[in-house]
């Protein structure tokens, strides 16, 4: 135990208690707070940080990583643009996890999780972890990653047998075989988390996930590709106490056969990819997260299966739950609190009137993110009045209809600003036009807390963003798309807006002498990189040529590693030196 | 969002197209501009301009030639559905007291059209700038299957894109499709 001796610029404080203290800090931001306080502090901090997220993996390198913080436990580290899952950034655009694993391999002993989102994988960055901490490695996730194949995944089946958690969620994997699933059905007893959902391996055995279910007593989340439910039957069976199941699919003709399956006892978060279900009624009050994404329901659907669900949290689906859905759910699912409605692709829609009814019912909802064809003043107004706790909210407006009932929105989008003070992310897709520079400079008086917002269409001029950018003093990370926007502008708001870290920018007034107005932004410690205009020439599903016309894009962060050096040709640095 | 681009077809780009298909298209679409569009005879033409005459009467027009019918224009007034050359004789606009005949001579097509200021001022904008732009997405519009349009596609038209949908959701509605239409095979 170590006593300091008071000095002047000293808290006095020995370090013994400090180290009692600070576990039971681990909040990013107070624990970015402690290390400011002094050096001691800092390197208190350092060595007693337990987890860390990289938000943009440019921004700092891993060694940098490996000697702040060499005893973190839980790594996260994001790669790609957001974009990306809209197929918006080049494929080979970067976000490589390479010297991440590397670091981890070579110096971060203590590392027991780690997930990557939106980067590029190698098979030998996957055996590379593999061997060096499989012994050690409890959790991975492979998030919306692609540049691998199965055969990396076969390592970690086979050698890291303390995974209690594999999530290859959304990824792009290259398919081999199924040996991959069979190492871990071989190897693991303990894994309590298998995901592969939205993934295009369907090369799995029914077997293996059968034999896993057996072998692991703790599994209680099973997220699949497509597998036919039949051939599931004795993976229910054996998944005792499994509480999520999403994935498979209800192929077969005799649809009398699916009376044999029994779901487990304790299913509570449910996604299938069905037109099926009667089979979930018994246990649909149980239900309290439900993934309707890939299901083949109609509105009637939706309705019937809704209105079974009083415990409801958590609800993904499409359009087609349509306004009818929604207030079916404000009647009934009153502990709702997230709800994300994507985009169909059918006739039925949601629109300002199903939004009103919605806010009135569901008092408790903190995330919103719907698609909708028709929003008005009001409605927004409604969200404002009666979603106090709504922390994350999105809408996108489609452009179905010719017009909209009402516009601008100007003021429904002050009065939800206004009423929802807990708003810490935004996004809104628009129309030139629905939301006048007015509207976008309200956005930036009215949002003191939110650090991330998407915008899309927004705003009429230049002026819009010079009064956007005179507020937003959380705003952290900026996305934005359609813009009518000048390089002046947009270099003017990145050097206002005072947190600003991270601006992402596609289609704006591109001027005519060659990116000097961007440079205006140039600071140190800030890299500033384009991708230019591109066509992208693609085939659709019947084989015919598609042309797509991406227009530029501006990339601008803050960074302690300097500009990148694995650029692919889309890529253009911007460099003021030269 | 305007629709101009698509405007520009009409300005007899495509060749190829009978007065009649260009007429039927236009006639199709649900917009405010409002005319009588007709494909002439360039002699005719050509004969009216040295004549110097704009007082012919409509009934010697009809007797030259046949003109494709307008149902709006029948519903408009009761002249007959006959480019324009008189004003005397202009059909009565359901636009409202701001609209005027505009007259457009290009190779060998003749259009008359009563329009706003607002919408002629935007027609002569789209002239001067010219339109190897539009021919560009008139193209690749050709190229790709014109029901995806709606749906997938990321096509700029003035630099506008639509909404591009999730990756995965996209993949699983594409298949969806895919297996609703292989289903069916004598659909």
């Amino acid at each position: 135990m170590e006593e300091r001796r008071t000095a002047p610029f000293n808290t006095g404080m020995p370090d013994a208690v400090l180290k009692c203290v600070l576990p039971y800090l681990d909040g990013p931001r107070d624990r970015a707070s402690i290390s400011l306080v002094c050096r001691r502090w800092y390197e208190l901090d350092s060595a007693s940080r337990k987890h860390i997220t990289i938000a943009f993996c440019y921004t700092t390198t891993a060694d940098r990583l490996g000697r702040r913080f060499p005893a973190v436990e839980s790594l996260k580290v994001k790669g790609k643009p957001r974009a990306a899952m809209y197929d918006l950034i080049p494929d080979d655009w970067g976000g490589y996890v390479r010297p991440w694993v590397q670091e981890v391999a070579a110096n971060l002993d203590r590392l027991r999780w780690l997930h990557f989102r939106r980067m590029i994988v190698r098979d030998s960055d996957l055996e590379v972890l593999a061997r060096s901490r499989g012994g050690v490695l409890r959790a991975l996730k492979l998030d919306k990653c692609s540049g691998f194949s199965t055969d990396g995944l076969f390592h970690i089946g086979s050698m890291c047998r303390e995974l209690r958690t594999l999530c290859l969620e959304e990824s792009s994997i290259v398919e081999l075989d199924g040996q991959w699933l069979h190492e871990i059905a071989m190897n693991n007893s303990i894994l309590e988390t298998l995901n592969f959902y939205r993934t295009d391996l369907v090369q799995v055995s029914f077997e293996d996930l059968e034999r896993i279910a057996r072998n692991c007593c703790n599994l209680t989340s099973v997220k699949i590709s497509n597998c036919e439910i039949l051939d599931l039957v004795g993976f229910f069976r054996a998944a005792a106490v499994l509480e999520e199941f999403c994935g498979g699919s209800f192929n077969n003709e005799q649809s009398d056969r699916y009376n044999a399956v029994t779901f487990p006892p304790k299913l509570c978060r449910l996604g299938l990819g069905s037109h099926r279900m009667p089979s979930v009624f018994p246990f649909a009050s149980l239900l309290n997260k439900l993934d309707l994404l890939y299901a083949l329901l109609d509105t009637e659907d939706h309705c019937l299966l809704i209105q079974r669900c009083p415990n409801l949290e958590i609800l993904e689906t499409r359009t087609v739950i349509g306004d009818r859905g929604l207030e079916v759910l404000a009647q009934s699912c009153k502990k709702l609190k997230r709800l994300r409605i994507e985009r169909g692709s059918g006739n039925v829609s949601v629109s300002h009137r199903g939004l009103t009814v919605l806010a009135q019912g569901c008092l408790a909802l903190e995330y919103l993110a719907v698609y909708v064809s028709d929003i008005t003043n009001a409605s927004l107004e409604s969200i404002g009045t009666y979603s106090k706790n709504l922390c994350d909210f999105r809408l996108a407006l489609l452009d179905r209809e010719e017009t909209i009932t009402d516009f601008p929105l100007d003021n429904g989008v002050r009065a939800l600003l206004r009423g929802c003070e807990k708003l810490r992310r935004l996004a809104l897709y628009l129309r030139p036009g629905v939301l006048t520079d007015v509207g976008l400079g309200y956005i930036g008086r009215y949002s003191p807390n939110v650090r991330w917002m998407f915008l899309g269409y927004v705003g009429s001029s230049d002026t819009g963003l010079f009064e956007f950018s005179k507020g937003c003093p959380s705003l952290q990370k900026l996305e934005m798309m359609g813009c009518c926007f000048s390089e002046r502008a947009l270099a003017h708001a990145a050097l206002q807006l005072p947190s600003l870290r991270y601006l992402w920018v596609q289609g704006y007034q591109t001027s005519s002498q060659s990116s000097d107005d961007l440079l205006a932004m140039a600071r140190p410690c800030r890299n500033i990189e384009l991708i230019p205009a591109r066509r992208v020439i693609t085939t659709d599903q019947v084989e015919e040529a598609v042309v797509l016309e991406h227009p530029a894009q501006i990339l601008a962060y803050c960074s302690l590693a300097g500009p990148r050096t694995d650029f692919p040709e889309t890529v253009i640095s911007l460099d003021p030196v030269l | 969002m305007s629709r101009a681009t698509v405007e520009l077809d009409f300005f007899g780009m495509e060749k190829a197209n009978s007065g009649k298909s260009q007429f039927q298209r236009f006639v199709d679409r649900r917009r405010s501009f409002r005319g009588a569009i007709s494909k002439m005879n360039p002699e005719l033409i050509k004969s009216v301009i040295s004549s110097g005459s704009t007082n012919l009467s409509p009934v010697d027009w009809r007797k030259s030639f046949s003109v494709p019918s307008s149902p709006k224009e029948d519903r408009s007034s009761p002249v007959p559905s006959l480019p324009i050359l008189n004003p005397a004789l202009r059909v009565s606009s359901e636009d409202g007291p701001e609209t005027a005949p505009m007259t457009i001579f290009y190779n060998g097509t003749v259009s008359v059209l009563n329009v706003t200021r607002d919408k002629a001022e935007s027609i002569f904008k789209l002239a001067v700038e010219g339109s190897s732009r539009n021919f560009e997405s008139t193209d690749s519009s050709k190229a790709a299957n014109p029901s995806r349009h709606q749906q997938n596609l990321l096509e700029t038209r003035n630099g506008d894109l639509p909404i591009a949908r999730n990756k995965s959701l996209q993949r699983f509605l594409e298949k969806r499709k895919e297996r609703l239409t292989c289903s069916s095979p004598y659909a």
